[in-house]
């Protein structure tokens, strides 16, 4: 069975590509240049508390932030990360090695993988029901899936934020990649005079025919290995207007089926 | 849209590991003596003088020999969680009955297999290289659990995992519910799991609450958690034979990353969430299962939360005196325990709780009592203000 939901407005931070429209702009064939030592900075927390955050939540909510405005207070907020907080939890257990261990309060408080959820709903007063969901490199699958469920069932505006970043050495080597990357929806159960496209979305057997995930988008994105490049094909249908359905897998033999159409 | 209403769906099967044993006998016979689980701490390698929530038999459990990649402390409490009280034969029963790819799993989870993680940095050359080995995917993954009992088992449905600090596998419950209401899966495996492991050790007692007893959940000296382990599993499935989840509220206190307000405003918005999907009245609440962290500040804004909503005569009750706080995994272990308690006739009360707190103003059942119940809410909550209410009824 379809469901309908309706977006309201499309986010995306990776290094160089600091909006939605710096990626359309990229997508359209402007070169972008990563710049030496990007780092995400987000509009809505406070500067000094903001450098005691990980660079994996500072990366999402500056996702996040872009879509808040097309979102009231109330709205509902999944947060999809295959990783979390590397950084934090690589922080910690080099602290478990030493012969005196102390770790710092507020690096356990942020090691959790909701840490960039609970940030950022502080941050902007969110006080709606707020996720966290993993799922490796069904990640983005699993939290379109549940941004879905909670808007059909609960019939509630929900942001949709798909975030990761790379993690430090020696994690790095067992799950390497450099980019980071952030992308966000602020998803809706009516159409409104925001609303720039509907989603049809189907869960169910894999349709091996639609199979394309690796659909005709910013190459180094896509090939980057981050497992929130899964959410790439849809903001680059969402921006074309693109109907081609798009398989996203939620397991070997199951998976969303999204097609975008006119709001 | 056409959907499933909550009370179309039953949990059919549960089991539960935590520090007082395994499966439904084990956690029914701890409720009615108030037998603790919790024994000063002796899991290697932490050295903090507290009590903890160890299980029994975790090293020397069987594990499945083709997952044996899996293989570690928290895939070890979920296996054993499996084999508990034939929980896996109810998995065959609806695989058999709707076909793999129409079962689903949601596993709630803090710290999934870190605790081999830990063993691996410390064992490995100063800023060395993880042994070869060690993969990610199968230990420390928040998914990683979830993914060994999705291979295990032959599921073909949606598989994810919610990590939400201690309200994790309590959200579980909620989507797996959400998974049937949309008509998605005729089945889904809910539950949680979290192993003991420095890093929870260690980071509460950074924050300064653990405390050096027994924990004492809503004692006016209660001074900190005691850490748990374990793992819980949960059938729902369509049909209206036995158990059943009515209602389900959820929340963000959006204030702080480890401190409720103290009016717990936010636990306050996810209990009332949790009696309109039920349509239920306060009133109608038999028994609350407390969050009942027994940390000075937790108790205050939870049971301030509960007066608020719940008429404050209704007895209320925090289990983590018995099997500690099992952080991401407390959810859906205590959520089994709830349906215990129901289907025994048992009102638990509060182990570890001598002299209750004058501050707190709802009654809190110190002792356990026969009584029929109803319809009982589950607390959970969770760093990052995280909240979640279910509430469990019986038909």
């Amino acid at each position: 069975m379809s469901q309908k939901l309706y977006v309201n407005a499309a986010g995306f931070t990776a290094p160089g590509i600091d909006t939605i429209e710096t990626l359309h702009a990229h997508l359209d064939g402007t070169q972008i240049e990563q710049p030496e030592g990007w780092k995400p900075q987000p509009q809505s927390l406070p500067p000094r508390a903001a450098r005691r955050l990980s660079a994996a939540i500072r990366l999402a909510v500056q996702a996040a932030e872009q879509i808040t405005p097309a979102l009231p207070p109330e709205a509902a907020w999944v947060f999809a990360s295959s990783i979390g907080e590397g950084d934090t939890l690589n922080d910690i257990l080099a602290a478990l090695c030493r012969e005196d261990i102390m770790i710092q309060p507020v690096k356990f408080q942020n090691a959790v993988h909701n840490a960039a959820q609970g940030q950022f709903s502080i941050a902007v007063k969110a006080e709606g029901p707020g996720t966290s969901i993993a799922g490796y490199d069904m990640t983005v699958a699993a939290g379109l899936l549940k941004a879905m469920m909670q808007i059909v069932l609960e019939q509630v505006p929900t942001g949709f934020v798909a975030f990761d970043a790379p993690m430090p050495s020696p994690l790095h080597e067992k799950r390497p990649f450099d980019v980071p990357m952030a992308a966000a929806l602020a998803l809706s159960p009516a159409s409104s005079d925001q609303t720039i496209a509907a989603l049809d979305i189907t869960c169910g057997p894999v349709n091996e025919a639609l199979t394309d995930p690796d659909a005709p988008v910013a190459g180094w994105l896509m090939s980057s290995n981050n497992p929130a490049r899964y959410a790439l094909p849809l903001l680059t249908r969402l921006y074309r207007k693109d109907p081609t359905p798009l398989t996203l897998h939620l397991s070997p033999s199951t998976a969303l089926t999204i097609q975008v159409a006119d709001a | 849209m056409s959907s499933f209403a909550l009370s179309d769906i039953t949990i059919s099967a549960r089991a539960a590991v935590s520090a007082v044993g395994s499966g439904k006998d084990a956690h029914i016979r701890a409720m009615e003596t108030l037998t603790t689980g919790l024994r000063p701490c002796d899991f290697d390698p932490v050295n903090l003088n507290c009590f903890i929530g160890r299980v029994e038999g975790v090293e020397a459990t069987a594990f499945p020999a083709a997952q044996a990649a899996f293989d570690n402390r928290a895939t070890r409490l979920m296996a054993m969680a499996l084999a508990a009280d034939g929980f896996d034969d109810h998995i065959a029963r609806v695989m058999s009955a709707h076909g793999p790819a129409r079962i689903g799993l949601v596993l709630g989870t803090s710290t999934s297999g870190v605790e081999f993680l830990e063993t691996c940095y410390r064992r490995r050359p100063a800023d060395g290289p993880l042994e070869d080995s060690y993969s990610i995917r199968h230990h420390n993954d928040h998914h990683a659990v979830t993914a060994f009992l999705a291979e295990h088992l032959g599921l073909e449905g949606p598989a994810f995992t919610i990590s939400t600090a201690c309200s994790s596998s309590a959200k579980a419950m909620v989507d797996a519910a959400q998974l049937i209401q949309l008509g998605i899966c005729d089945a889904v495996i809910a539950g949680g799991v979290d192993s003991l492991c420095m890093t929870s050790l260690y980071g509460f007692e950074s924050l300064e609450l653990v405390s050096r007893n027994p924990c004492r959940p809503m004692d006016a000296a209660r001074d900190g958690l005691s850490i748990g382990e374990g793992a819980a599993l949960m059938l729902l499935e369509k049909g209206a034979g036995g158990p059943y989840m009515s209602g389900y509220g959820e929340s963000s206190d959006a204030i702080n990353m480890s401190t409720p307000p103290p009016d717990g405003a936010g636990a306050v918005a996810a209990l009332t969430s949790a009696l309109t999907r039920a349509n239920l009245t306060p009133a109608d609440i038999s028994f609350t299962k407390l969050h009942g962290t027994a940390t000075p500040i937790n108790d205050l804004a939870e049971t301030a939360a509960l007066g608020a909503v719940i008429p404050k005569e209704t007895p209320a009750a925090s289990l983590k005196g018995l099997i500690g706080h099992t952080l991401g995994a407390a959810g859906a272990i205590e959520t089994v325990m709830a349906l215990d308690a129901i289907e025994a006739g048992l009102r638990p009360g509060t182990a570890g709780l001598s002299d209750i707190d004058g501050q707190i103003d709802v009654t809190i059942q110190q002792s356990s009592q026969p009584a029929e119940m109803k319809h009982v809410l589950c607390n959970a909550f969770g760093f990052g203000g995280s909240n979640c209410a279910l509430i469990l009824s019986a038909r």
